[in-house]
């Protein structure tokens, strides 16, 4: 405690130093007058009298001194001295500064922002209370065989696991349950107009398990849950948006789907909801109303909440304290397994074995699984831009050291330790990694929003500590690096601390110039894995633009509806039969059509349908088949090939006898000898059977990047349960002008009816490879920073020693040398280290390609084009970094350069 | 901060406690001599080192200052105990008295040989 306060007081007596000197010198002076006094007394001389009081004192100037270093904190003092001499020195020197603070910056920055995406996605612990307990369950089998699934093979349970699992209390405190309403949004409607949010049914221990508090009101209880209340809670961004923070809110009631539902409360701010890339806008209890299916699926006997073999619910458990993640699987297996069995009993155990994962909660789950490798590949790229960032700027700081090498040697003859001196050279570090880091902070900040953006990740890449912490530790490396680089420097200029040399010695040391050799052909490796990455990823980017889809985009448009106010599968029919016909009367209009997934978006329905009535037996690698529901002339509008037999016609309604079309894939795998026509699929569920008349063309369905699969094409007028249905017109003209016409059309209809996310069916495809796009851009931007890094650092360098060499090279010349023997002596030293840099980085270019193969798409990670594209970058980045310097050389006219020795 | 326990420090802080404990209020002039005095002249005081000392004891809250008038009517800077500078004249008082008793039961023996 004493130290600590007079280290305080110490620290403010660095301040207002005249005060204090004044004061002390006239305590001095009074000590010296009743000395001096008393000596008198004692009969001594006036000149004797004073002599003895100052011997006494041991000197006034001395006594001066020991007091001031007591008085303030000397090293404090030096440190100020030492920032304001560098950066005096910086600001003489504004184009070297500028570039390696830019440098850095770029560098610092970019590596933050990564981070910052890393960290909400992968690292970042949800917002509430223990979050090291909650755990997400997964199926890394997927769900057994015939059981109805959403797609989402690895994360949703059916019911009665969910019931199971529940009880479990050993293992879990809580468990909870939650499923959106829809892929997307769900239409909504407060007051008078209709509008969209997304919407999650959750468990009626979803709140309380998670902790999540809240603004306003209640949450849900136990017999909310099992009496399907038409309850909802905001969140806190939808209440702060839609009801503009009012408390009014509670107790209005907001129609879901066309229900009335009543707003109780509202979560705490920051809780956005669980598991997707998404903000959750609402949460209602689970529910069984048919309209409030989970997924917004078609309702029917099979896919209704708590219908057994329906298997929809996303579970994520709060673990009990103390219990580890092994711990908690041992005690879950058994009643999961029991549970995995009901609701498909028919099902065959030695095909399938149900398995249960559990995964901490961390990030986002959805965007995790999908993002997980391609932030690591892009993290890892940027940190290699940043090593090279750092290279550069110690090769700068070490050539401008060497520079400096006089002034050292000048400055340690008059007595400057070889300490002081290294902490001159560390403040001039410090201070230009700070600055540098700064900058990188604001660059990261619009950067990360940029990417959140770009990337379609509704949340916050917020800048939190963590992030913070990681720009710190970066910097704190990039100065400890920089405050190598000058070790060398001060080293050597205390070791030859001589002032007798003029110009530099031609004969450098041989070590040093090795050195920074070295270190440019490290820089030329990582520029060769950087290009090669960044080769790879926008080659699967072309890939994916040239790809044939199998269908014709062009004058393609697809939006989609939702019939409000039908109440049966007769209605909805008719409901989408009347539109079809609405539009085809818009003028412009050629085609239309109907799909129940609209292509492209990576939805889609799968099963195992049953052939002839036989259940085809294998993996779902194997016979698994997807379907997708269709209107009238679907494959004349989408302009796919007809094979065999006929399209889907308007005579396909609901009481002709029942059809379907298959795609080549599923004719050659399931009918490899005869025609498939005539024969019968379905017919063992409870709809069905269907005769098969068409054979189509394979064309994509989910994504662009999707292997053929077996697909199926229902007439959507013929199924059981008539889902909401996608809308696909075909012009000759715009495809994006017809729009405000169909707009009219459709307010004809009804004037509720709104036009969902109407696009080009072009853009629907592009966006199904957003993300590859994505990353192929980010790692192009990286390898060309990379390269104009690189390029930078090796002319520096290969000026820096040109320059040096000057007076060597007029000498070679009045000896004879020719200009071109010159030039090549320059280009020869550059060519020598990028060989060095590709020897070394043709290795790691090609581990680094293996390690990143699950991002390329059509390109084998040894793909040879890609990598000659980025030995030749190489190789160009090295000419023209040393053709100037090689000119340079070659120009020495050698009268001037032997005149300036 | 890397202040070093130098015996001869330690202990003229301690004399320069104990003097003005005794003393009351004094100038470092005064607190020189006196030490000087009490010495019995054995001990040579450089009055140089005294002055940082006394601003080590202030910074550290054992001792204040301020501006007063000598017995000559000359300006003088006096020094006082504080509160927290009585205390610690007292755990010092104390340690000392312990060290010495440690170090003449060392030397007791010692002497009964010669």
């Amino acid at each position: 405690m004493r130290r600590l306060r007079a280290l305080f007081s110490r620290l403010g007596g660095a301040f207002n130093k005249k005060v204090r000197d004044a004061e002390f010198s006239a305590e001095m002076e009074s000590h010296l007058a009743m000395h001096i006094e008393d000596n008198l007394r004692a009969g001594m001389s006036k000149e004797q009298a004073r002599r003895e009081a100052i011997m006494k004192l041991g000197g006034v100037e001395q006594t001066n001194e020991k007091y001031r270093e007591r008085r303030g904190l000397p090293i404090l003092e030096t440190t100020v001295q030492d920032c304001r001499y560098a950066f005096r020195l910086l600001r003489k020197n504004p184009g070297f500064t500028l570039v390696a603070i830019l440098t850095l910056a770029l560098g610092i920055g970019g590596n933050t922002a990564m981070f910052s995406v890393m960290n909400s996605v992968l690292l970042r612990n949800l917002p509430l209370p223990h979050p090291e307990q909650l755990v997400h369950l997964t199926l890394p089998n997927d769900q057994p065989p015939g059981a109805w699934n959403t797609g989402d093979g690895d994360t949703s349970f059916s019911d009665p696991e969910f019931e199971a699992l529940r009880q479990e209390r050993n293992a879990f405190s809580d468990l909870m349950a939650y499923v959106p309403l829809a892929a997307g949004k769900t239409p909504v409607r407060i007051g008078q107009d209709p509008e969209e949010a997304a919407v999650d049914m959750v468990s009626g221990n979803f709140f309380s398990g998670l902790g999540a508090g809240f603004s306003l009101g209640r949450g849900f209880a136990f017999e909310d849950e099992r009496g399907h209340a038409p309850i909802a809670v905001l969140s806190y961004a939808y209440w702060t948006a839609r009801f503009g923070s009012k408390n009014s809110a509670i107790g209005q009631t907001i129609y879901v789907k066309s229900v009335p539902i009543t707003i109780v409360g509202v979560a705490g701010p920051g809780f956005y909801g669980l598991d997707r890339g998404n903000a959750t806008d609402l949460w209602i209890p689970l529910q069984n109303r048919p309209e409030l299916n989970a997924w917004g699926n078609p309702p029917s006997m099979n896919t209704l909440y708590g219908t057994p073999k329906w298997w929809c619910l996303r579970l994520i458990g709060r673990l009990q304290p103390g219990v580890s993640l092994p711990q908690a699987l041992v005690i879950l297996d058994p009643p999961f397994q029991r549970a995995a069995w009901i609701g498909v009993p028919d099902a065959d155990p030695k095909n399938f074995k149900p398995l249960l994962a559990l995964v901490p909660a961390r990030g986002i789950q959805v965007v995790r699984d999908q993002y997980e490798q391609p932030i690591e590949v892009l993290m890892a790229m940027v940190a290699l831009v940043l090593l090279i960032a750092c290279t550069n700027v110690a090769m700068l700081l070490v050539a401008r050291n060497s520079a400096r090498q006089r002034e050292f040697a000048v400055r340690i003859s008059l007595g400057a330790g070889t300490g002081r001196l290294l902490r001159q050279l560390l403040a001039e570090s410090l201070l230009l990694v700070g600055a540098g880091a700064l900058l990188g902070w604001f660059f990261a900040v619009s950067a990360s929003s940029a990417l959140a953006a770009w990337s379609q990740i509704e949340l916050p890449f917020s800048l939190d500590r963590s992030v913070l912490l990681f720009t710190f530790g970066i910097s704190l490396a990039c100065a400890v690096v920089f405050g190598l680089a000058p070790l060398r420097n001060v080293l050597s200029a205390s070791a030859n601390a001589t002032l007798k040399t003029s110009n530099a010695p031609s004969q450098r040391s041989k070590r040093s110039s090795w050195a920074g050799k070295l270190l440019v052909a490290a820089q030329m490796a990582l520029c060769l894995t950087l290009l090669l990455g960044a080769g790879l990823l926008v080659r699967s980017l072309r890939n994916y633009e040239t790809l044939p889809l199998g269908l014709r985009t062009q004058g393609l448009l697809v939006f989609g509806t939702s019939p409000l106010n039908t109440h049966n599968d007769d209605e909805k029919t008719l409901f989408y039969q009347r539109l079809v016909q609405r539009m085809r009367a818009v003028p412009g209009v050629e085609f239309v059509t109907l799909l129940g997934n609209r292509l492209g978006s990576g939805w889609s329905d799968n099963n195992v349908y049953s052939i002839d009535g036989v259940k085809p037996s294998g993996s779902w690698e194997q016979i698994g088949m997807r379907s997708n529901d269709v209107g009238p002339d679907f494959l004349h509008t989408l302009g796919v090939p007809l094979l065999e037999g006929r399209d889907i016609t308007d005579a396909d309604g609901r009481q002709a006898p029942r059809v379907v079309v298959v795609n080549e894939t599923f004719a050659k795998r399931f009918f490899p000898a005869n025609s498939p026509l005539g024969h019968i699929v379905g017919g063992v569920e409870a709809e069905g059977p269907f005769t098969i008349v068409g054979v189509a063309a394979d064309s994509k369905y989910t994504t662009v990047g999707e292997r053929a699969r077996p697909v199926l094409y229902f007439p959507f007028s013929q199924r059981s349960s008539v889902s909401d249905m996608e809308v696909e017109v075909h012009t000759s003209g715009d495809p994006l002008a017809l729009i405000p016409n169909l707009r009219v059309a459709l307010r004809e209809m009804d004037p509720n009816l709104p036009m969902q996310k109407p696009l080009t069916q072009r853009a629907v495809f592009d966006e199904s490879f957003s993300q590859p796009r994505l990353f192929a851009r980010l790692a192009m931007f990286f390898g060309l920073l990379a390269a104009l890094l690189v390029a930078t650092g090796l002319y520096g360098t290969l000026a820096y020693r040109v320059s040096r060499r000057t007076s060597e090279i007029g000498v070679r010349m009045a000896l004879g040398a020719q200009r071109s023997r010159v030039l090549w002596m320059v280009l020869e030293e550059s060519l020598l280290v990028s060989a060095i840099g590709i020897g070394v980085g043709l290795p790691l270019a090609t581990g680094g390609a293996h390690w990143m193969r699950a991002m390329l798409f059509g390109v084998a990670p040894g793909d040879a084009f890609s990598f000659m594209c980025a030995l030749l970058g190489v190789v160009f980045v090295a000419l023209v970094a040393s053709a100037v310097p090689a000119r340079r050389a070659a120009s020495v006219d050698p009268i001037v350069a032997l005149r300036y020795e | 901060m890397g202040e070093k326990k130098d015996v001869w420090q330690g202990t003229l802080a301690l004399m320069v406690l104990k003097t003005l404990q005794a003393m009351g209020p004094l100038h470092g002039y005064g607190i020189a001599r006196r030490i000087e005095q009490t010495s019995g002249d054995l001990l040579i005081v450089n009055y140089g080192t005294l002055y940082p000392a006394l601003l080590k004891l202030e910074q550290e809250g054992y001792i204040s200052s301020e501006w007063g008038v000598s017995d000559n009517n000359r300006k003088a800077k006096y020094y006082k105990l504080t509160r927290a500078g009585r205390k610690q004249l007292n755990k010092e008082e104390r340690d000392w008295e312990q060290t010495t008793a440690i170090l003449a039961r060392f030397l007791a023996p010692g002497e009964e040989r010669s």
